[in-house]
């Protein structure tokens, strides 16, 4: 069902750009795309400049206040920002190189012809398929500090101490991270598949001839292959795990004290709980600032893409 | 608030797995087992989720731990299908209306954008397209908040405009479908230039029936971005009966903080439609995963 925005103008010659043909087409979507994607942004950073109050009647400009405040010990916003900046950065930089191995280790298993293949792959790709609430919601309760099916395992199966993973710093991130792992895992997987496919035989057939062992041949032939698409993979799972969310939000709640607050779940709190919205907003460029780098990287990827068909 | 970035992963390059060398059945055998095991742990939360929705409250906490439901009952089910406050069916409705909404619109305004992009010439043409791609590196928590407060002038709080219009001009589509266009044939659009068809009925005769793999995998995408999607509604959506599903649920696990069997319940049958189709989808879905319909 395509909405038809185009009337049926003469044809012209097509040579050069004498038509507004082209335009017309581009017209739904440049009205979304200004209202949706570029005012927002302009809008965003105006917030942050002014005193945004939604109930009083006027919105002083104040600068750059809002930002001084997240560099001022002392103010709530310094400290759980920073807070919550550091954790982010923790989770990204223990689930990124978990994601990428675990992932790679699969799709390595996984790849070679094997009795039951086709169910493997689905099993693992499966638990992606849930929404971010439910996967949440499932393993709160897996690790569930008294009931769970992880201390029931520890305690029954292997006799140890049950512990309090929700409410104990530190051990809180277990279950996110396992989570998070268990969530995303057959996402990359699947890229890792498809490239060990695009593999030549050949290489290692010739790796073959010469003696090589099954490390040497990984090391030397399979991993130099891989390296674009593992740049891949950790670029775009470096931002997914920067974005860290509703993981942490559903099994953790942030707690305990905060310890495993993302810093959007921060910025959220700081708009919708405290209304400060230029608070927040000044949050957001700072943190947008941030993820810049990744998804600039992202973005360089898919550009090369792109190019190379132009 | 388009597709959440741990969905949006499209593989640059790829095509379909070959499978190399013969069966060696000596080294196979460690192999398999070792999948199996793995297998059982990915599977461990699913059974964990069905197996406690199957049992009666007091069994759930019941000590030792019942690894099989000694007395499996549907109760859960039952009372969680008819909760007087919060209809997990309206939310499902819900989450379907805003979803199939989005991406019938979603694909149409990318492939009407991506088509002059990628079949016409005409002056800034590759300014526009670099425009777009461009702004797939704006920060979206950079415009939660902005678009949050235009919500709120536009009076759609609560309202579905607010979870279906916000992320409607996503660059990932045009320039998946850009790319996908680039790459037909020119032939056929010049014989049917010379039959004297104007450039709309190009695109309607010919570039979208040859476009059908990469409309249907970015259809799929902006499905399960619009049905997953989590923090948005979150926030843009507070009445019980115009939540969507991802949001709802959560609403249930404050209710029955301590009732995991309603719980688990509820998220399973939150994951019963997905499941079912995932396992019609399946094949296509893993597939459009890694190659994403660009290049062909």
């Amino acid at each position: 069902m395509t909405p038809s925005t185009h009337t049926s103008a003469p044809h012209v010659r097509k040579r050069g750009g004498n038509t507004v043909e082209p335009y017309l087409y581009l017209l739904p979507f440049a009205i979304f795309f200004a209202l949706f994607v570029i005012y927002p942004v302009g809008y965003g950073f105006f917030v942050s400049l002014h005193r945004w109050d939604l109930l009083a009647d006027t919105r002083p400009f104040v600068g750059f206040e809002y930002y001084k405040n997240l560099f001022t010990p002392g103010t709530p916003q310094a400290e759980f920002f920073w807070n919550s900046m550091k954790n982010t950065v923790f989770f990204t930089a223990v689930s990124v190189p978990l994601l990428v191995f675990t992932s790679l280790g699969l799709a390595l298993l996984l790849y070679r012809p094997i009795i039951g293949r086709a169910f493997f792959r689905a099993v693992f790709f499966l638990p992606g398929i849930l929404t971010v609430s439910v996967m949440g919601i499932l393993w709160r309760w897996m690790f569930d500090n008294q009931i769970g099916m992880v201390n029931a395992a520890r305690t029954e199966i292997f006799g140890l101490q049950p512990l309090a993973f929700l409410s104990v710093e530190g051990l809180a991130w277990v279950p996110i991270i396992i989570g998070t792992v268990w969530w995303t895992i057959g996402f990359n997987m699947t890229l890792y598949l498809a490239a060990l496919g695009n593999i030549s035989q050949s290489y290692y057939e010739a790796a073959e001839l010469d003696g090589a062992s099954a490390w040497a041949k990984f090391r030397f032939i399979t991993w130099p292959l891989l390296a674009p698409i593992t740049l891949f993979v950790v670029v775009t799972t470096a931002l997914a795990s920067f974005q860290l969310f509703g993981q942490s939000l559903v099994i953790t709640a942030g707690g305990p004290n905060r310890s495993t607050q993302s810093t959007i779940q921060y910025i959220t709190e700081e708009a919708f709980t405290n209304n400060q919205f230029s608070s927040a907003s000044a949050m957001a460029f700072m943190f947008g600032l941030v993820m810049l780098i990744f998804t600039f990287l992202q973005f360089r990827i898919m550009a090369r893409d792109a190019r190379g068909e132009n | 608030m388009a597709l959440p970035a741990q969905q949006t992963t499209a593989a640059p390059t790829a095509r379909t797995t070959n499978a190399p060398g013969g069966r060696r059945v000596p080294r196979d055998i460690p192999r398999f087992i070792l999948l199996c095991v793995l297998a059982v742990l990915f599977l461990a939360p699913i059974y964990w989720m069905v197996t406690t929705a199957l049992k009666a409250e007091t069994d759930v906490i019941s000590s030792p731990t019942q690894w099989f439901p000694a007395h499996p009952t549907l109760d859960n089910f039952r009372e969680v299908l008819t909760s007087p406050d919060g209809n997990i069916l309206r939310w499902m409705w819900n989450s379907l209306f805003v979803a199939t909404v989005f991406t019938v619109v979603h694909v149409s305004l990318c492939a009407l954008t991506a088509y002059p992009l990628a079949r016409m010439r005409f002056p800034g043409r590759d300014l526009i397209f670099w425009i777009i791609l461009g702004s797939m590196m704006i920060p979206w928590v950079v415009t939660l908040i902005p678009t949050y407060l235009m919500m709120l002038k536009f009076n759609w709080i609560n309202s579905f405009h607010a979870l279906i219009w916000p992320g409607i001009a996503g660059a990932f589509g045009v320039f998946m479908l850009r790319q996908f266009f680039l790459g037909l044939p020119k032939e056929l659009e010049e014989a049917a230039r010379l039959d004297g068809a104007n450039s709309f009925q190009v695109l309607w005769k010919i570039i979208l029936p040859l476009s059908i793999p990469a409309l249907v995998t970015l259809a799929v995408f902006s499905f399960m971005g619009s049905w997953n999607n989590f923090i948005w509604p979150l926030y843009v959506v507070t009445d019980i009966d115009k939540l969507t599903l991802p949001v709802g649920v959560t609403t249930f696990s404050q209710r029955y903080v301590t009732e995991y069997g309603k719980l688990m319940a509820s998220t399973a049958i939150a994951s019963i439609p997905v499941l079912v189709a995932y396992l019609f989808a399946q094949r296509y879905l893993i597939a459009g995963l890694s190659t994403t319909g660009m290049k062909e």
